[in-house]
């Protein structure tokens, strides 16, 4: 069984991540309002670009893998597309921001690239979904939104093949399917089982998770029939759209899952709060979590120097308190390094640290993903082995009361 | 400025489009006097249950279709009332056993009434103890995923 | 440990692990604000159940979740008087400095002792664990050190007593 590939790309967060087409580049946020490129040496990454525009966090960034531009959205409300561009005194190549006239006034806090790559949708928290596409004229992207029937921020979308429905998650508890059809750009789209006629803005479907958490993330299967999400109540649904839509719900006895990938048409990868990349297999006659990629009964020993024990309630000697107690009974502070991450005297069985916020495909075709990358809020990026799944042992019991 | 009063006011209020508490989850269908009714015959059936002693029995059927929203406050006391004497009453060795028969719905509204019941300690003959006791072999078997769901889900009982 | 402080600690950390699932959440409310919304609460759907957590009725912990912060309230035991004024200059002392204890709040919620606020940037910051177990040994060192400085204090009273009244012995 391959072991992941492990690279510590920061300390703090990272917030997003996106590859480019040959994986030899990987643009991420770091938990600012910079984008850094980061490229593939021999056996690490090196930073070698930074992008800046934005004046806020960065929340969401894509790749587009064939016109090979980068398009940003944060939370200063904006979003832009950045293609390189030789500079006319140098003759280098530069990424240059193009304006994105997104009409939101709330954090803007996902972005995905259309398949064919002539429209983007940026999902923000102004309960309202910005469908952007090119206008030469003024060279820069215009906007068209999406507002009802959404109540709430928008968390997360995704494209479906044909390159016009659009799935939504939002912190109304809703999962929705869009029609994104816009007349300049697209041509009219083939019937699918989602509905036939598909002016701008349709709804073809709302589902509500089934014990009313937030929906982290959405995703059509790659033939674009089946839409999985999975909310903030620790519950994945798999919907069916053909022979009206059959839901099928997946109650998990771990913390939320935050994003999610299809494998293929019958297996899902998903990770979250539980801070390691669940695998869910299943058809339309039900779902149900047959392991992870991270085994966390394997010996660890270069990744984990000391292992965590789930001992009783408080028995740990935590460096945090330690810190406390020492600014409070002999006045010595160093606050500073009161969070005690990089001290690391105790450990999850995880290689992850923390939960993980982004999970997307990084190998093989999109029916057949052989692997994946997943990047979390401890700065670590990972590149899974999808064939490889270690199935849950009973310890679960005993890791998920950490 | 002989007026500052303005800047008090809550203007969100006045947003149109912002949740409010009765949209955020399906109401119950029955009509309160119903569902005090139900519950009603439902404490009456869990009593039979538990002289018979299937405790297993009596849970699930006081887990079924618990009232939930706005207006049915005795109903909501009295099926807690009816659960407690259940946990109260059932040994803590066989706690473990009792749990595991239990399907996924009821253990998800088991872990809302322990917490129902911590929140107004000393209420009834609602021990504190006893509802740890059971919270603590509860998470064991149905994992942290069974108290996010209490926190997610507004149909509080 | 006591056999009913275990659960009681028990029940208050997976409590804790389930609802430190946050996540960084700009404001719909005011545009390019962050703000905890626990503390603002603007927008009902991102706000989550609060929970309690009682071991009786003079001890128990308050969890309030969000989408991105939660407000975990203690309510201290104090069996008498004397352990209550030891316990309110306890906390005063804690909150009067919280910003070096950087989870800390500097008033507690209304029918508790103390509170902490934890925000996302909390938990990126630090580990989740070492979070949790922090409010864990906490809660068990508050009820040391209190029942601790009552019995100095009684101690000292003694001696006080003692040395007055042996003036008139003589």
């Amino acid at each position: 069984m391959a072991a992941p590939e492990v690279y510590s790309l920061a300390q703090g967060p990272i917030t997003a991540h996106a590859f480019n087409q040959d994986r030899s580049q990987v643009a991420v946020s770091l938990n600012s309002k910079d984008v850094q490129i980061f490229s593939k040496a021999v056996n690490d990454w090196k930073a070698t670009e930074t992008l800046s525009e934005h004046d806020k966090l960065i929340t969401s960034i894509d790749w587009a893998p064939n016109s090979n531009r980068i398009v940003t959205a944060s939370q200063d409300r904006n979003a832009y597309v950045w293609s390189q561009i030789s500079d006319s005194q140098t003759g280098r190549l530069e990424w240059k921001p193009t304006l994105v006239l997104l009409n939101i006034n709330r954090a803007a806090t996902f972005v995905r690239w259309s398949p064919f790559e002539n429209k983007f949708a940026v999902a923000s928290g102004a309960r309202a979904i910005a469908i952007c596409s090119f206008d030469e004229e003024s060279n820069w992207w215009v906007s068209k939104l999406l507002k009802k029937p959404i109540r709430s921020t928008v968390l997360s979308i995704d494209w479906h093949p044909n390159n016009v429905l659009l799935a939504a998650g939002s912190a109304d508890m809703k999962a929705r399917v869009f029609s994104a059809y816009i007349k300049d750009v697209d041509k009219k789209p083939a019937p699918t089982f989602w509905g036939e006629k598909l002016p701008f803005g349709t709804v073809c479907g709302e589902f509500a998770s089934s014990a009313g958490g937030w929906v982290h993330t959405v995703s059509f299967s790659p033939s674009g029939d089946v839409l999985a999400f999975a909310g903030h109540d620790s519950t994945i649904s798999i919907v069916y759209s053909g022979s009206g839509p059959a839901v099928r719900t997946v109650r998990m006895s771990t913390l939320p899952l935050v994003t999610l990938v299809w494998a293929s048409e019958d297996s899902i990868i998903a990770a979250g709060h539980d801070c390691q990349p669940y695998v869910f297999s299943g058809s339309e006659g039900g779902w149900k979590l047959i392991g992870s990629l991270d085994d966390t009964s394997a010996p660890k020993s270069a990744l984990t120097p000391s292992r965590f024990s789930p001992g009783g309630p408080g028995r740990l000697n935590s460096a945090a308190f330690n810190t406390f107690k020492n600014a409070d009974s002999r006045g010595i502070s160093n606050a500073g390094a009161g969070g005690g991450s990089s001290q690391g005297e105790s450990e999850l069985f995880t290689v992850h640290q923390n939960t993980i916020t982004s999970v997307r495909p990084y190998e093989g075709q999109s029916e057949t993903t052989t692997k994946v990358s997943t990047t979390g809020v401890d700065g670590k990026l990972i590149i899974w082995n999808v064939g490889s799944v270690a199935t849950l042992t009973a310890k679960l019991g005993s890791t998920h009361l950490r | 400025m002989s007026d500052v009063n303005f800047r008090k006011i809550d203007i969100d209020i006045y947003d149109e489009d912002v949740l409010v508490e009765t949209e955020l989850y399906d109401a119950d269908p029955r009509d309160p006097a119903q569902v005090l009714n139900d519950t009603k015959q439902k404490a009456t059936a869990v009593r039979s249950a538990l002289s018979k002693g299937d405790t297993v029995g009596a849970l699930t059927l006081v887990l079924e279709d618990p009232p939930y929203g706005p207006g049915v406050d005795e109903a909501k006391n009295l099926n807690l009332q009816t659960l407690v004497s259940i946990l109260n009453s059932t040994k803590s060795a066989e706690v473990s056993s009792v749990l595991k028969s239990l399907s996924p719905d009821a253990q998800d509204t088991l872990m809302k009434y322990l917490y129902k019941g911590m929140a107004m300690p000393g209420w009834g003959d609602v021990s504190g103890s006893v509802l740890l006791g059971w919270h603590e072999k509860l998470t064991e078997i149905a994992g942290t995923g069974c108290i996010v769901r209490v926190m997610t889900d507004r149909r509080t009982v | 440990m006591s056999n009913v402080l275990r659960p009681y600690l028990a029940a208050v950390r997976s409590t804790l692990t389930a609802a430190l699932t946050l996540e960084n959440f700009s404001s719909q409310v005011v545009e390019r604000h962050n703000k905890p919304e626990v503390e603002c609460g603007t927008s009902k759907e991102v706000l989550l159940n609060p929970l309690t957590i009682s071991r009786n009725e003079n001890e128990r912990v308050l969890i309030e979740p969000s989408v991105n912060s939660i407000r975990v309230s203690i309510k201290i035991k104090q069996a008498d008087e004397i352990e209550r004024i030891l316990c309110h200059k306890f906390t005063r002392f804690m909150m009067q400095r919280a910003e070096s204890f950087l989870v800390l709040r500097r008033k507690p919620v209304k029918g508790y002792d103390i509170s902490f606020l934890i925000t996302n940037f909390h938990s990126e910051t630090m580990l989740k664990h070492k979070i949790v177990d922090f409010i864990i040994q906490f809660m068990e060192e508050v009820d040391k050190e209190i029942s601790e400085m009552k019995l100095s204090l009684n101690a000292r009273a003694r001696v006080v007593a003692e040395s007055y009244l042996t003036a008139f012995a003589s």
